[in-house]
Parts: C-alpha cells; sequence; structure tokens
C-alpha cells in the first residue's frame, strides 16, 4: 500500500483539460465569467463589423494614388523645386544626407555590439533601399536617385568598418561623429555660399519627413541637457537661480506651443536691428526645444523628488562633493526611473513638429494639406493622405516607445 | 601682501573658493545677465515700435473690430469692440475646454477600465486605441476628421437620428433650449445654483450624521431631492412671475425649400472636428493615467477589504478609487491643461478660438499688445486650473 501512495504522490499530474490549450486559453481569457462571455460576443461583433467594413474599404474604394504622386515630395517637401536651387539638382543633398545618417547607425551596430541596434540599423538601410525599386517611371524617379538609395546598403557596411577596423569605434568617437554628421547634415541643407554645387537654399523650402526629423533631432539633443539645467535650478537652494528657473519653467508650460510659435515669429524681429540676418525656421527650433526642456525639467524634477535621499547622504559620507554627488549617484537613478517621461516627452516633441506650420513652412502634415487644397481634384483623396501620415508618424513614435521599453529593461528598471 | 591675504581669506579658505561667495557671485551674474536679456529684448522692441511706426499700446481695445467670427456662443456683431471680442474669444476656448475635459475624461475612465479588464478581446482593442491614438500627432487627426465632416452630405441630404439629431456638412444640431426672457433664465439660474448649494449642505451635514450616529439617513437621495424639490419650486415661482416657463425645449425642425434647421442648437463643422480630436486624443492619455492610478493601488488593498466584507462595489467606492485617485489627479490636471492648450489648434480647422482670433487681430491691431494679453489669458487659465487641482488634491489625501 505504501508503496502505491508513493507513486500517485510522486507523480506530477497535467492540469485538467479545461485549463490548457485553447480551450484553457478561451475559458481564461474570453469566457471567463457569463457578463465576460457577453462581452465577447459583443466586442466581436462589433470589432468584426469594423474589420469588415474597413477591409472591403481598403480593397474596393481607397485610392492611394494621392500618395504617389506627392512621392518623394513628402520626404523633401520643396527643397528641389526650382526657385529653390536655380538652376540646378539639389536632390542629392537630402540623399547624401541619409546615407551619412546610415553609415552612422552601421557605426552604432558595431559599438553597440549587435542586439537592437543591429537590427535597427539593418531595418533602417533595407527599408530606405527598398524606395530604389518603386515602380515610378525613369524620368519621374532617375537612376541617380535610385542608386543613391541603394548605396545605402553598402555605406552600412562601410559604417560598420569604420567601427570595427578605426580607432573611432568608441561610443565616445560614436558620439562626436553623431554631433559632427548633425552639424554636416545642416551645412549640406543650408548650402555654403561661394562653394559651387552647395549653393545656399533658403530655409524656407525645407520641409517635409526631413524637416520633422532635423527639428526632433535637434530639438530631443538639447532639450534634454536643458530641461536637467533647469530641473537642477529649480531645486537649488539659491533663491534667484530657483526663482528664474521657477519663472522659465512655468511661463513656457503655461502658454501654447502655437502662441509661442506666432510670437517668436512676430516679437523676436523686433528685438534685432532690421538688417539682421533673419531664419524664422531657428527661430522655431529654439522655442520647440525650449518649450520642450521645460516639461523636461519638471519630468527630471520628478524622478530626482522620488530618489531616496539616503543615495545622496550616503555618496556625501563617502567624500563625493556636491556636484560628482549630483552627477554620478543621483542623476543617472533620477533619469532611469523616469525614462517613460522622458520618452514619452521625446515622442510629443516629434509630433509637435507638425505645428511648425503656423510659420509658414511645409513640413510632412502641412505639405500634404497644401497640395490636396491646391489641387481639389484629390479633395476625395484627403482620407487616404491622412491616414498615411498617421502611420508614417505612428512607426516613428511606435519605435521610439519600444526602444525606451527595451532600454528600461536593460537597465532593469523596477527589477532592483 | 600678507595683510590683504589674510583678509581675503576665512578661516584658511581663500574668498574666492568660500561656498558662500561662490553661491551669492553666481546668483548675482545670473540674475544681473537675466534682467539686462529682458531689459535688452524689450527695450529693442519698444525702440523697433518708434523707429518703424508700428502701432502699441491698448487704445485699440475700445476700437470696433469689424470683423466676423465664425461660431460664437455669446451674441457678437462685427460693430463690437476688440475688448468684447476677446471676450467671445475667450468664452470659445474655455468652452471647448470645459466640454472637451468632460468628455475625455468620460472616454479615457471608459478605456482605461477596458484595458484591465480580464476578457482578451476588450483588453487588446483598448490597447490598440491607447498606442495609436496617443502617438499621431493632433494635427493630423484634426485635419481627419474634418475632412471626414466636410465629406458629409449637405444639409437637405443629411443624416437624421430619430427626429432629434440632424448631422450634415454644416455641423452637428441637437435639441437645446431657449430662454423666454432674460431676467427670467437668471432668476432660475440663479434659484438652480442656491438648489445645488443647499444640496451639497444637506449630503454634508446627513453624511455626518450617518457616520457619528451609525443611523441610516439615505444623504444621497435626500440631498438630491432638495435640489430637485428647491428647482422645482422656483421654476413654478419664477413662471408665475415672468407668465411662462423660464426655459422652453428647442426641437430641430427641417423648414424651407432648403431644408434649413430651424430651432436647436447647432455645433458647426469645425467644432466638431475639434472636440472629436482633442477627446479621442487627450482620452488615450487619461486612460494611461487612470490605469497607472488604479494599477497603483495594492491587491492587498481590495483582498483585506473583501476579507472584512465589503462587496464588489464597495470595495471599488470606499478602498480601491479613493487610494487610486490620489495617484491620478495629479496627472490627470496636466492633461486637462494639456487640452486647452491643444485647443489652440483650432485654427487649422477652421474654428475661432483665441490663438485663432488674436492672430486674425493683428492684422488691424498692435500685435506685442495682443500677445501680451494672450499670453496673460493663457497664463492665468493654467494657474486657475492648477489651482482647482491643487485643491481638490488636497481635500482628497488622508
Amino acid at each position: 500500500m505504501a508503496a502505491k501512495f508513493e507513486t500517485d504522490f510522486g507523480q506530477v499530474l497535467p492540469p485538467p483539460r479545461s485549463q490548457q490549450g485553447v480551450t484553457g486559453w478561451v475559458r481564461a481569457n474570453l469566457l471567463s465569467t457569463w457578463y465576460n462571455g457577453v462581452l465577447t460576443v459583443m466586442s466581436a461583433a462589433v470589432l468584426g463589423a469594423a474589420l469588415w467594413v474597413g477591409v472591403r474599404w481598403l480593397i474596393f474604394d481607397s485610392d492611394w494614388t494621392v500618395i504617389g504622386t506627392l512621392g518623394g515630395q513628402l520626404v523633401i517637401g520643396q527643397y528641389n523645386i526650382e526657385s529653390a536651387c536655380p538652376g540646378q539638382n539639389c536632390f542629392w543633398r537630402p540623399q547624401v544626407s541619409l546615407l551619412l545618417v546610415t553609415a552612422l547607425l552601421g557605426m552604432a551596430w558595431r559599438v553597440a555590439g549587435g542586439g537592437l541596434t543591429k537590427r535597427i540599423a539593418i531595418g533602417v538601410a533595407v527599408a530606405v533601399s527598398a524606395f530604389a525599386l518603386l515602380p515610378y517611371s525613369m524620368e519621374r524617379m532617375g537612376m541617380d536617385v535610385r542608386l543613391l538609395l541603394l548605396a545605402n546598403l553598402l555605406v552600412l557596411g562601410v559604417g560598420w568598418a569604420i567601427g570595427r577596423y578605426t580607432p573611432l569605434g568608441t561610443a565616445r568617437w560614436a558620439t562626436v561623429s553623431a554631433v559632427g554628421v548633425f552639424v554636416v547634415i545642416v551645412l549640406l541643407l543650408r548650402g555654403v555660399p561661394g562653394i559651387p554645387g552647395l549653393e545656399p537654399v533658403s530655409v524656407i523650402y525645407w520641409g517635409g519627413l526631413m524637416l520633422n526629423l532635423l527639428l526632433a533631432v535637434a530639438g530631443i539633443t538639447l532639450s534634454l541637457p536643458i530641461g536637467v539645467a533647469l530641473a537642477l535650478g529649480r531645486r537649488s537652494r539659491l533663491p534667484v537661480v530657483k526663482v528664474l528657473c521657477i519663472t522659465f519653467i512655468e511661463i513656457f508650460r503655461g502658454v501654447p506651443l502655437i502662441t509661442l510659435l506666432l510670437m517668436s515669429q512676430v516679437l523676436v524681429p523686433l528685438a534685432f536691428p532690421e538688417d539682421f540676418p533673419q531664419n524664422s525656421l531657428f527661430r522655431a527650433a529654439v522655442v520647440i526645444t525650449l518649450f520642450s526642456s521645460a516639461y523636461m525639467a519638471e519630468n527630471i524634477r520628478g524622478g530626482l523628488q522620488a530618489l531616496d535621499p539616503g543615495q545622496a547622504e550616503a555618496a556625501r559620507a563617502l567624500g563625493l562633493p556636491g556636484w560628482q554627488t549630483m552627477f554620478l549617484i543621483s542623476l543617472p537613478q533620477a533619469i532611469r526611473n523616469v525614462i517613460p517621461a522622458i520618452v514619452g516627452q521625446f515622442i510629443s516633441l516629434f509630433k509637435d513638429t507638425s505645428l511648425v506650420y503656423i510659420i509658414g513652412v511645409l513640413d510632412v502634415v502641412e505639405f500634404g494639406r497644401a497640395f490636396i487644397q491646391g489641387n481639389t481634384e484629390y479633395l476625395a483623396s484627403a482620407k487616404e493622405l491622412y491616414i498615411f501620415l498617421a502611420l508614417v508618424f505612428w512607426v516613428f513614435t511606435y519605435g521610439m516607445s519600444y526602444v525606451s521599453r527595451r532600454i528600461e529593461q536593460h537597465l532593469g528598471v523596477g527589477e532592483r | 601682501m600678507a595683510t590683504v591675504l589674510r583678509s581675503l581669506t576665512y578661516r584658511g579658505i581663500p574668498v574666492w573658493r568660500h561656498v558662500k561667495v561662490i553661491q551669492w557671485a553666481i546668483q548675482i551674474v545670473s540674475g544681473i545677465a537675466v534682467v539686462a536679456l529682458v531689459v535688452w529684448f524689450f527695450s529693442n522692441i519698444g525702440n523697433a515700435i518708434q523707429e518703424r511706426d508700428i502701432p502699441y499700446g491698448f487704445g485699440f481695445l475700445d476700437r470696433e473690430y469689424q470683423t466676423p467670427i465664425g461660431q460664437h456662443f455669446l451674441p457678437y456683431e462685427s460693430s463690437d469692440t476688440f475688448l468684447y471680442a476677446f471676450v467671445v474669444a475667450f468664452t470659445n476656448t474655455l468652452i471647448v475646454s470645459v466640454v472637451g475635459v468632460v468628455l475625455a475624461t468620460g472616454l479615457g475612465i471608459l478605456i482605461g477600465v477596458a484595458r484591465m479588464s480580464s476578457n482578451w478581446i476588450v483588453s487588446k482593442v483598448s490597447l490598440a486605441y491607447i498606442e495609436f491614438f496617443r502617438n499621431v500627432p493632433l494635427l493630423v487627426q484634426l485635419f481627419f476628421w474634418f475632412y471626414i465632416v466636410l465629406a458629409l452630405p449637405p444639409v437637405r441630404e443629411g443624416y437624421v437620428v430619430a427626429d432629434r439629431l440632424y448631422v450634415n456638412n454644416s455641423g452637428l444640431t441637437i435639441p437645446g433650449v431657449s430662454a423666454s426672457s432674460l431676467a427670467a433664465a437668471l432668476a432660475w439660474l440663479g434659484l438652480a445654483t442656491i438648489a445645488v448649494v443647499a444640496a451639497v449642505v444637506t449630503y454634508r451635514w446627513l453624511a455626518g450624521r450617518e457616520i457619528r450616529t451609525g443611523a441610516a439617513s439615505y444623504p444621497l437621495l435626500v440631498g438630491c431631492a432638495t435640489a430637485v424639490v428647491i428647482g422645482l419650486i422656483g421654476w413654478v415661482a419664477v413662471g408665475a412671475v415672468s407668465g411662462g416657463a423660464p426655459f422652453t425645449p428647442s426641437i430641430p425642425e427641417p423648414e424651407g425649400a432648403f431644408g434649413r434647421i430651424s430651432g436647436g442648437f447647432t455645433v458647426a463643422g469645425g467644432l466638431v472636428a475639434l472636440l472629436a480630436g482633442l477627446v479621442m486624443y487627450t482620452a488615450a492619455f487619461i486612460a494611461e493615467i487612470v490605469r497607472a492610478g488604479i494599477q497603483s493601488v495594492g491587491r492587498g488593498q481590495s483582498e483585506a477589504a473583501r476579507a472584512l466584507g465589503l462587496s464588489g462595489m464597495g470595495v471599488l467606492r470606499h478602498v480601491t478609487f479613493p487610494q487610486a485617485l490620489r495617484v491620478i489627479v495629479p496627472p490627470l490636471i496636466s492633461q486637462y491643461l494639456n487640452l486647452t492648450k491643444n485647443s489652440s489648434l483650432a485654427g487649422a480647422i477652421g474654428y475661432s478660438d483665441l490663438t485663432n482670433i488674436a492672430k486674425t487681430m493683428t492684422q488691424t491691431a498692435p500685435a506685442v499688445s495682443i500677445f501680451l494679453l494672450i499670453m496673460v489669458i493663457y497664463l492665468a487659465l493654467s494657474l486657475t486650473y492648477s489651482l482647482i487641482g491643487n485643491l481638490y488634491n488636497r481635500a482628497i489625501r488622508f
């Protein structure tokens, strides 16, 4: 008898049939209670109907020719039109800028040692070079354009090789190169007077997705350090510094971005002499960056407040001076704890770049809207255009939040 | 030399390395720098105004605005002054803000709760909603909704729901109320306010008694009854004095050869698109806030409440929700503020909000003064919301 009991207890029986496999999943997730069952039936019906209508529209009624007609202009806006760069073809400048970015991604892939960076780098290069195979006629999209797009694959390898075989393959040099690449891209797009082939292109012709990305990258890179400075200023014990930072943060957070952009176009030029070189896009970039850093400051202040004061006290007890305590102990932990909020702010900054329509430049959204308004035969395609634009933005913003989640996992937030 | 050095040291520390000195030096330098920058900026603007003959000052506020305003909720004519046009514009922004906040809160809570549902389909659908709507620029969403409104059929062929709702490309017409006379309407609204205050006082008194004595006092029921009774008495009294009910229902009806709609309350197309965009965008953020708030209450709290014998609803009302509110309210207030500020995108789809009207005004009036005014108005609005939020937050803290 004893032996039989032993086998009975020792045996690990599988869970009952109703709790595993498809049946178990359906029971647990769709039919756990009677009202859950009703909810499942109702929501499935609504979802099914919505999908039915949506898919039917997608297959039979939707007309995406407006996207094809706009084509590359969605990416560069009016950059290549005749009045922007008279007598020459400027299309190669954004394309070379893209190649530089791809090379940088290749370098980052090598420096980060694979993983997510590798997948992003390869994904971007493949996606971009796939545009070379678009079924446009050769007059519409020349061989030079296609070859420059395909070159992204090659350049990715070059960037990787630079990281692998030259002493530039360290995180520090990669950061320096990133800043350098950004400066070179801005110079390339702006043009340098006196150099043949690099005639200046006025910023009012910059546009398309290129403009959104440039504004977003500049804003993201600068708003984090400015935000940290403002947050530290607001927590400072020095009353003058504190009051100045609070005033700045509250003014920029209290007024809508669009009002600030309008003011930057009307008020700021008055403060400079009439013959002073004015650059509306630069002013807009400054306003977007400052606006975003005010929000960033509040996020970082939240992170600093949530930090256990024991951390800073222990650092001081170990003999670290104040600034080392802040920059080596407190800030890294504070920033790590508010990564979702910071990335949320980055995403919101990227979305806000669509507001530059108010200063009269044609970013990707405004370019599409103006095109529809100017070509009424496409009026019925407006919904396709806006859905497409929504998806374009979504790919970038969702990508950013995905990367942030991966970074959080990597840093082990919430696990320690 | 030695005396100079000694006078410049404090307990052996050179003066320029002394913490207090450095701190004060930083403060004085930064203070002077900022003040100088601000003075430089505004004096340059002042000079430019004088040199280039740019109009300035606030004298324009008494002039006639002489520009039509699309949809307005206060009575407005082109012959009204700039000052009054500002009031009309501010009301337009305020109404979008208040209506948007109410609708977005409702939708946001619904989606946030659905996100936590144990039902897989419901949970995934709300996840998809949140991830899509908060990751797409509001401007794109507004353009999309505005296009949808414009693509609706014209008034004569518009959709009619139950003879009460009219949907067409000029907007949405819903049943409304019309006041028989201004005096009667104001008198009854005053009485209604008194009724609400009386109801709140009654509720608090009865709720307090219930907690003190344990005897059932039905605070909610009696409170509501107080409000209804006082409101009804007021209605009858005002009606008897002015000879007719203070408000009469106004049902929209098609009329005339072109099917124009008379009566009811028409929400213009731009406003419909603006509200749709703002509400759906903000609701996605509110949903995440609600979910985070409810999840922040430890599971042990609701388990303990169940163990003490509270019902499912009682756990939610007396244990989970009050604790979740403390986490929810601060970010919720900042979302309300965002919605209000985002309503400044209205200009892009043809609704006359504060920023849009101010932008139009700059063509006929001094831009500097107008921008100073709307900046002050927006800051005041922000601070008011923050104040209300902070007061509420203090009230629900333990």
